[in-house]
């Protein structure tokens, strides 16, 4: 059986490849708490090649505007259609930046509405228990971006039922997981264990 | 010499008076032998019954013409009252012949309904499968074969399956009761798509998918593996072994079980085969015409003396059945189908989740309630017309005998005709005896 391999979206507009250190850091948290067999290399697939339909999660982040082709829209409605989930990130962490805005419209348009997803919904609980909803991050408390502190990540969920297609973060986890893995010995608080929730969540839902 | 010829006239005067004397006395017959089409046997039938039958019954049937399961029982009946029933076809070369055929319909265990339709039939024949709005499929039986199975995407109560002209009648006798599927495995992708495949199928799922020690993904209300609660387990990997005792069990009872790539290594007494060694997929996208060719697979090997092999790869067993107690065991060797789902053409989820749910409903255990057979049903419509009547005959010889047989003198009018003369004859040469 085929292991999980972390998918790092790339798309023609803006800085794709902004958070290195993520995939890295996500895929030492699932080897460290999980069963789940993750390969130890993520990957960078074009959402402009059918490559990404082997790819069932996919991560997209950035800061610059997002803004796919008329390929990467066609792969994306494609993808989503047959179960696939993306995770896409504002590593700007600020609703009136242009990663926010460009996004959002587009998610829209390519695959629905975004919506607040409720803070009982089971991503928050289907492995580390999230109570309160997402973690918030050190952005968000220390003030940067929008100065805000998001209480819920937003989503397009699968018509008819709750099963997330396209999971937003205004809260730049892109910033917060963006460090070495052997790093992680240094926090108090392991701050990667919603990226094993998002993990766990898009392989049993 | 005169007076012996007056003497003879007037004895077969007499001889035939008394013969229609006896004709009016006895009971009456309608005709000596009526032919009718299968058109106008309903109206006849009535007619017989409440005036007089007649001798002997000719039935011809057309081409696409047979006869209801009334109109049989209504002539045996006739038959047993001593009333000559036969059956034919015309002889003309344009009349298509009644075809040998049987019908057999069943439901599909499946949530979104379904019914399997067998058909027996020569090698070669057209059967054309059809409900009572039209027909739903058509397929032509092998050379060497004696029949076809053809699968309806819907719940039907009766339907029709025309062979040639031969149209037979069968209905679904049962309805089944549907339970939930259970899957059991690691959180992966195959266990993710497999158990999206059959949601949007319309199967309610129980998932128990192992993530950490002490920490599993629990969607439902997986409690006892028990036929009571599943019409299916699903065991994705070889994490199923600390139950597969208990599935086991299950399966001797009735249930179904689907054992998918690695979770062959834990159930052998169960399995159709031994896992080989894995193939790896190609690595190539899965395309419409052979999606799974490029799949992961486990071959199933050192087969079972009782397994049936559902499916090859080229040398390789792919997919493998056989029967367990009462239950039924179907395993897989793919191991990575999800890429079918999610790579393939452009059908490939609604192939996926076809071949999918056409995998839980083969071995899924669906209680039966019978439900009565409606009144028009003939399976088997040649047979059961030999059955009751006998073979077919030829209408010209049969009639012709049974009118042979068979003269009404009270209708006659040979036998009117030759007493009148002979009294005309005996009177006449009495008034001329003493003439010159």
């Amino acid at each position: 059986m085929s292991e999980f391999v972390f998918a790092t979206a790339k798309y023609d507009s803006g800085d794709w490849d902004a958070s290195p250190l993520v995939p890295a850091n996500i895929i030492d948290s699932v080897a460290r708490y999980t069963e789940i067999d993750v390969a130890p290399q993520g990957v960078v697939v074009p959402l402009s090649s059918a490559e990404m339909l082997e790819y069932p999660l996919l991560y997209v982040t950035g800061h610059l505007p997002l803004r796919f082709t008329d390929a990467e829209r066609r792969n994306v409605q494609k993808y989503l259609d047959r179960g696939g989930m993306m995770f896409v990130d504002d590593h700007n962490h600020d609703i009136k930046g242009v990663f926010h805005k460009t996004a959002t419209e587009e998610i829209t348009r390519t695959a629905g509405r975004l919506v607040d997803l409720p803070n009982a919904h089971e991503l928050y609980t289907c492995f580390f228990k999230f109570p309160d909803g997402p973690p918030n991050t050190s952005h968000e408390l220390n003030g940067w971006g929008d100065n805000l502190i998001h209480s819920h990540l937003q989503a397009v969920t699968r018509a008819g039922s709750n099963r997330i297609e396209v999971l937003y973060s205004s809260k730049d986890y892109s910033s917060e997981w963006g460090y070495h893995p052997d790093s992680k010995r240094f926090n108090q608080v392991d701050n990667t264990k919603f990226g094993v929730n998002i993990i766990v969540y898009a392989l049993t839902r | 010499m005169r007076s012996r010829a007056e003497w003879v006239l007037r004895v077969a005067a007499v001889g035939l008076l008394a013969w229609a004397l006896w004709g009016a006395l006895r009971p009456a017959r309608s005709a000596a032998v009526s032919s009718v089409d299968a058109g106008s046997l309903r109206a006849a039938l009535a007619r017989w019954s409440s005036a007089a039958p007649p001798t002997a019954v000719h039935v011809t049937l057309g081409g696409g013409d047979v006869l209801p399961g009334y109109a049989r029982q209504w002539l045996m009946a006739f038959r047993r009252d001593g009333v000559g029933v036969t059956w034919g076809q015309p002889l003309e070369t344009s009349v298509a012949p009644l075809v040998a055929s049987a019908l057999e319909a069943e439901a599909v265990a499946d949530p979104r309904g379904g019914t399997r339709v067998r058909v027996a039939a020569p090698g070669g024949a057209g059967v054309v499968v059809r409900d009572a709005l039209g027909p739903l499929d058509s397929v032509r039986v092998g050379p060497r074969a004696q029949g076809a199975t053809v699968m309806i995407p819907a719940s039907l109560r009766t339907i029709d399956g025309v062979v040639g002209s031969t149209p037979a009648r069968g209905a679904v006798v049962d309805s089944l009761t549907l339970r939930h599927v259970l899957v059991l495995g690691r959180a992966g992708w195959e266990s993710k798509f497999i158990v999206r495949s059959l949601e949007e199928e319309g199967w309610p799922v129980d998932v128990h998918l192992a993530v950490a020690p002490r920490n599993d993904v629990v969607e439902g209300k997986p409690t006892a593996i028990d036929t009571a609660l599943y019409a299916a387990v699903i065991a994705i990997d070889s994490s199923v072994a600390p139950v597969a005792p208990r599935i086991a069990t299950y399966v001797r009872s009735g249930g179904g079980l689907v054992v998918v790539g690695s979770a062959a290594q834990v159930f052998h007494e169960l399995d159709s085969g031994a896992p080989g060694v894995r193939v790896r997929d190609d690595e190539g996208a899965p395309s419409d015409t052979a999606p799974r060719r490029s799949l992961g697979l486990m071959p199933v090997t050192q087969l079972a003396v009782d397994a049936v092999v559902l499916e090859r790869r080229g040398d390789l067993v792919a997919v493998a059945a056989r029967r367990v107690g009462t239950g039924r065991v179907v395993q897989v060797g793919y191991d990575d189908t999800w890429r079918w789902r999610m790579a393939g053409g452009d059908s490939s989820a609604t192939r996926h989740r076809a071949w999918w749910a056409a995998v839980v409903s083969s071995v899924a255990y669906a209680p039966r309630s019978e439900r009565p057979v409606p009144a028009d049903v003939d399976v088997a419509p040649l047979a059961h017309l030999v059955d009751a009547l006998g073979a077919p005959t030829a209408p010209a010889a049969s009639t012709a005998f049974a009118r042979r047989l068979d003269i009404d003198p009270l209708r006659s009018p040979w036998i009117f005709g030759v007493l009148l003369l002979a009294l005309l004859v005996e009177w006449a040469s009495r008034r001329l005896r003493g003439r010159r």
